[in-house]
């Protein structure tokens, strides 16, 4: 059962998985098992472009979607740090390796600072993501945070029927 | 499969977020919830001016979430649930896509250890 938890400037998720610590973190650095499961759903099919696993390197990934149809992911390592941290800013790209934006939300962080904390747990090992801007700009920071603040109950509170409204209109499509 | 931020193209979420930011503009979503009302019944619980109201109005057209009809004098303003259900679900389509990684990663480590115990059993 995954923890969660949201703050208008980072995103944490924690999950226990019954594999000792030293496997998981090979699932995260070597690039022919992290091809295996970094990926929205098992149909994709995805390609480790490239792969330095030092701080300063490079890792480059394309996740196909089908015929023509691929994402682009950077990884900037950070810090490397076995078996239990590993830290990296991503980005999106294009196949020539420039950044891309995200066409829904424009000021969307471009770079996202992205921590693996590794624990030793009574059922095998607790993992931590961390997930934040990288260096945002004003306009990409409020972004986040609104996005954040939207799931604070407050907000939601005052939204009683919000729920209802949606689901109303969702059917009526 | 949808990828959270590569849908197909609508307008941006971004002045959907920002508009939201605003109490006093949560709090005419809120009553246009409800159903749709002209700038003199959202002016109404509010120690605030019509312009007032029209203004915040403004900000939330802009964004999509409220549309005006153009009938009559009295205009009224009503919800665009598009955006709003886009922008409530936004982070959280975030949280299922690492939630679904992680259940492949599960999948993964599991037949690790499946194939680390198989091979401790054959040299043991």
């Amino acid at each position: 059962m995954a923890d969660t938890s949201e703050t208008l400037d980072e995103f944490v998720l924690e999950r226990v998985f019954a594999a000792p610590l030293e496997t998981v973190w090979r699932a995260w650095t070597e690039p022919e098992l992290l091809a295996r499961w970094y990926k929205p759903n098992p149909m994709c099919e995805t390609a480790v472009l490239q792969h330095d696993l030092r701080p300063g390197g490079v890792l480059r990934y394309e996740m196909r979607f089908g015929p023509g149809q691929s994402h682009y992911e950077r990884w900037e390592f950070d810090a490397i740090e076995p078996p239990s941290r590993l830290q990296w800013r991503q980005t999106l790209t294009d196949a020539d390796d420039n950044l891309v934006g995200n066409p829904r939300m424009p000021d969307w962080p471009r770079w996202m600072l992205t921590t693996i904390e590794l624990e030793p747990h009574a059922d095998g090992t607790l993992q931590r993501l961390r997930w934040k801007p990288h260096e945002p700009t004003e306009a990409e920071l409020t972004c986040f945070q609104n996005a954040s603040a939207h799931l604070d109950r407050g907000w939601v509170a005052g939204f009683d029927s919000l729920g209802e409204f949606l689901k109303k209109h969702a059917d009526a499509e | 499969m949808e990828l959270v931020g590569y849908r197909s193209p609508e307008a941006s979420l971004d002045a959907v977020f920002a508009a939201l930011a605003d109490p006093t503009r949560r709090a005419i979503l809120g009553r246009l919830v409800e159903g749709e009302a002209s700038v003199g019944e959202l002016a109404a619980p509010f120690t605030m001016s019509q312009p007032a109201v029209s203004k915040h109005l403004k900000v939330l057209e802009q964004a999509g979430l409220v549309e005006r009809s153009v009938d009559g004098a009295r205009r009224p303003a009503r919800l665009r649930p598009e955006p709003l259900a886009a922008a409530n679900t936004w982070l959280e389509n975030y949280r299922e896509l690492w939630e679904a990684r992680f259940g492949q990663l599960d999948t993964l480590l599991r037949d690790m250890v499946r194939l680390e115990q198989g091979k401790k059993d054959d040299d043991g």
